[in-house]
């Protein structure tokens, strides 16, 4: 997908890809996933370690398993870093137990500290945690915290803090992520710089994820001194953390300013002194600011797609492209003509009889994803077929493509709106594509391909998002144009949107008349559940590659593109390599030239 | 007098509770359901059940209009329903010295546009410079302001580096700082304005050149300048001053599309942001504040009014 190749040391390439295939070298049945208590202990997971966590957990990402060249930045510390965060008007919070959006994630992990980060080479790495051990099950873990670390207040960082931040995040009434540490069932402080973590059940993602500082949120350490002498709504403003740059100012709606924390636990970082965030609603004045050097690297929601070329052309600045989590949809009411579905527990053959499911195969196999992502996304992004996308590499099915029913073919598609009683789209009023406001051209090009291809007319229904949501939850609408921005995770992709009890399954639709949601099927249903406690990579890799075909051949929905994450700084930004985790814009090791 | 004022200070009073109760009750009957869009992810109906109790929003709309009504009554906005709930207060605070100054410096562009220009124009009836400043003032009628601030970033930012693109900074950092990010969104937002005020400055003066005390001043022999500015334009500000008193209170909340562009965080966006997340609190206070605006700013054309004419006299 990027058009910049970088140069990987072949024998780097050749020991991850040796890592890759150990990864799923073990006994499913093993809580420990194969591994022992030697290897599951800190300051320091070792790469294989890592990716068989991963691997367990899901969270696998192939596509980023080999890494760029490591490249340390050179130049001298010290400067402001001027940064424009697209796409947001203000930043009302980055209180860790109240943010959910990747824009916000991005400054606060500059700010904040986990017990653990994750690097480029997907090497988890102490962060507060100095080391840790697990015992024999998986179920219990002791971390030894670092010593002499200090607030941004000056309190000093202890054992009390971890306790704090969890019973913090647990209480739906103070975080949005109880449920991130729903599989945690005590946060004990051994000493003031210990602390016991115990679990209902092992679980993988645990050190790479929920207690990762950017990603788990929920384990985000937080202040209690901050919080209880600024209150909630100002520690939101000007959060206190241990993190690597401390917020100095907050005007509401126009910049946040971070100056380099001087007493961050690693002397060397972070190397710049000054960084000032300002939000930045439309793409042309971002577009200018970075072309002007009024800001120097963009930050925030992915840039409009237009724009890459006009950055990729110009000699001031640096691009990188690599894949993104998510996925985006055309989704179509199963209880409304023409595309009504009466049972999608019907096998294929069966469903080929019902005349709606044709139709929506016939929509489905007509949107041609290549076109539709060169004229809406300028070429950058991955056609998609299913809900498992390219940032998920190990689970990504890219024969997909091909053996799905939805496989653009044109002629297939007229040939099947023609049996379902549509010749030449004839008899199919204007459909309504619901959609939020700023994705009017990629509906509009929906909208182009089927009206030239199926000769069916769509009609644009923008609406603000919370109208989209309300009606999308009711199933009030014909097409809905929507996705997920989502995580490294498959359980984003299936259990967030493909199983009957998913959460965006029609929510809060009236259950007499429609029973089921916008999909359900009993086999991807458990197919799901089994794939969420399988230990094994490779039968969980098969199992959800099953499913995503089911989904896919079963016309869940039309599935059109995976997204790309795309970074643009000015040269005189020195962005390290060790620094490029994809959907983060951590800072620490920036530095100006 | 004073007691006109107080009629009409009470009567201010009244037309913002009225928009603001007005305001209140549309808002909930707009579609939309800001909890649940802010906890889309979370995919918990309890947890936004809860929040709505939380927030009072599970109530009869006429029982959170009266507790509204009541804190408001005590100088309490609320708090915004996203993110950390920030006091309304706060935020709409914030926001005001950033479209004070854009509407002051645009207001300041316009004038010093249209004044000349509309004297210019009247004065050299059907010359090439009348023809000049039509062309001008239907331009800059024609030309969207967004389009507009577009164009000057292009030019004077990202060409030509004159002047920053983007942002805001408060005056209390220096003249220079705060002039140099407003000029353009300036131009951009005040240049329709100045055809307006041109325009109207033109047919006003026209109508008072052409009145018998403009012949005795012309009989008396006094000078060309002193005719048009010390007996003509005075007398010709009064439609003027009506448009400019308008033109305030829509610059005070009507430069949304420019603060967008040019990344300010006025008035107009938080308005427009909280009106696209249903945020009820900061639309509610908004509105308020842009109310208040608009009544006060008519307020202070009428009484403008006395001191440009000395024939007006308001009575008690």
């Amino acid at each position: 997908m990027s058009r910049r190749k970088h140069p990987v040391d072949p024998h780097l390439r050749r020991e991850m890809k040796a890592d890759l295939e150990r990864a799923t070298d073990f006994d499913p049945r093993d809580p420990l996933f194969g591994l022992n208590r030697h290897d599951l202990a800190g300051p320091r997971l070792e790469r294989r370690t890592v990716l068989r966590l991963l691997a367990a957990a899901g969270a696998l990402t192939a596509t980023h398993l080999l890494p760029g060249p490591v490249r340390t930045a050179s130049a001298a510390s010290g400067g402001t870093l001027k940064a424009g965060w697209a796409g947001v008007g203000e930043f009302r919070t980055l209180d860790p137990a109240q943010i959910n959006q990747v824009l916000l994630f991005q400054i606060s992990s500059n700010v904040f500290s986990g017990l653990t980060h994750i690097n480029p080479q997907l090497v988890a790495e102490g962060d507060l945690a100095i080391d840790w051990t697990a015992n024999d099950d998986g179920t219990e873990y002791i971390f030894n915290l670092r010593e002499g670390v200090t607030f941004h207040n000056g309190d000093p960082f202890t054992a009390d803090d971890v306790v704090f931040t969890y019973n913090r995040s647990k209480n739906p009434d103070t975080s949005i992520h109880s449920r991130v540490v729903a599989n945690v069932t005590d946060v004990e402080k051994l000493s003031d710089h210990k602390v016991k973590i115990k679990l209902k059940a092992p679980q993988a993602s645990l050190l790479v994820k929920t207690l990762e500082r950017s990603s788990g949120r929920a384990m985000t350490i937080v202040s209690r001194g901050g919080i209880e002498k600024l209150g909630t709504a100002q520690y939101g403003l000007t959060p206190v953390g241990t993190g690597p740059f401390r917020v100095t100012d907050h005007s509401l709606g126009q910049s946040i300013t971070l100056e380099k924390f001087d007493k961050y636990h690693d002397p060397e970082r972070p190397k710049i002194d000054k960084v000032v965030i300002q939000p930045i609603i439309d793409a042309e004045p971002l577009a200018a600011a970075i072309e002007a050097g009024d800001i120097d690297i963009i930050g925030g929601n992915p840039i409009a797609p237009e724009l890459t070329d006009r950055f990729e052309a110009n000699t001031d600045l640096k691009v990188s492209i690599i894949p993104a989590p998510g996925f985006q949809s055309v989704w179509m009411n199963p209880y409304r003509d023409p595309f009504k579905v009466s049972d999608f527990n019907k096998p294929v053959e069966e469903l080929m009889k019902e005349k709606g499911f044709k139709v929506r195969l016939a929509i489905a196999k007509a949107i041609d994803r290549d076109l539709y992502i060169k004229q809406a996304q300028f070429g950058r992004g991955t056609p998609a077929y299913g809900t498992i996308n390219p940032a998920m590499g190990y689970f990504f099915d890219e024969g997909l493509a091909e053996t799905s029913n939805q496989r653009f073919d044109l002629e297939e598609a007229r040939k099947l709106l023609a049996e379902a009683g549509h010749p030449n789209g004839e008899g199919i009023p204007p459909l309504k594509i619901l959609h939020i406001p700023s994705a009017r051209r990629e509906v509009q090009v929906i909208k182009n391909i089927l009206k030239r291809n199926l000769n069916i007319d769509v009609q644009l229904d923008p609406k603000d998002f919370p109208v989209l949501i309300d009606a999308f939850d009711k199933m009030d609408w014909d097409l809905t144009r929507l996705g997920s921005g989502g995580d490294f995770d498959p359980d984003d992709g299936v259990v967030d949107w493909m199983q009957t009890a998913s959460k965006f399954n029609g929510r809060k639709r009236d259950k007499e008349k429609h029973p089921f949601g916008y999909f359900s099927d009993s086999e991807v249903d458990a197919l799901v559940d089994q794939q969420a406690v399988t230990a094994n990579p490779e039968t969980r890799r098969d199992l959800v590659r099953k499913l995503n075909k089911i989904t896919s051949d079963k016309v869940a929905s039309a599935f059109v593109f995976h997204p790309a994450d795309t970074l643009v700084h000015r040269k005189s930004v020195n962005f390290p390599a060790e620094s490029r985790i994809p959907g983060l814009v951590d800072l620490d090791r920036v530095t100006l030239s | 007098m004073s007691g006109y004022l107080l009629r009409r200070f009470l009567g201010a009073i009244v037309v913002m509770w009225a928009v603001a109760t007005l305001v209140f009750f549309m808002l909930r009957a707009v579609p939309g359901d800001p909890i649940g869009a802010m906890l889309f992810d979370v995919g918990d109906a309890q947890a936004i059940a809860d929040l709505k109790a939380k927030l009072g929003l599970d109530q009869p709309v006429y029982v959170q209009y009266v507790k509204w009504f009541w804190l408001m009554l005590q100088g309490d906005l609320g708090n915004s329903i996203y993110g950390s709930r920030i006091e309304v207060s706060r935020i709409v605070l914030e926001a005001l010295p950033r479209t004070l100054s854009l509407a002051f410096l645009s207001f300041v562009i316009a004038v010093a546009i249209a004044v000349p220009a509309g004297l210019i124009s009247a004065i050299r009836k059907h010359s090439a410079l009348d023809h000049a400043v039509t062309i001008f003032a239907f331009l800059g009628l024609a030309m969207p302001d967004f389009w507009l601030g577009i164009m000057l970033i292009i030019v004077f930012a990202a060409n030509l580096h004159w002047l920053p693109a983007i942002g805001y900074t408060p005056l209390s950092e220096g003249f220079w700082p705060w002039f140099s990010h407003l000029i353009l969104p300036s131009i951009a937002v005040g240049t329709p304005f100045a055809a307006i005020i041109a325009r109207m400055i033109r047919s006003s003066m026209l109508e008072v050149l052409k009145t018998d005390y403009m012949n005795v001043a012309r009989a008396k022999g006094l000078k060309k300048l002193r005719i048009i500015l010390v007996h003509a334009f005075p007398n010709a500000l009064i439609p003027v001053v009506t448009v400019m008193g308008i033109a305030v209170a829509l610059l005070m909340a009507g430069a949304v599309v420019v603060e967008n562009v040019f990344a300010i965080k006025g008035l107009g966006r938080v308005l427009i942001e909280g009106i696209l997340n249903r945020d009820y609190p900061v639309v509610q206070g908004a509105i308020l504040a842009v109310s208040a605006i608009f009544v006060f700013a008519n307020l202070a054309v009428d009484m403008l009014y006395t001191v440009i004419d000395p024939r007006i006299r308001y009575e008690s």
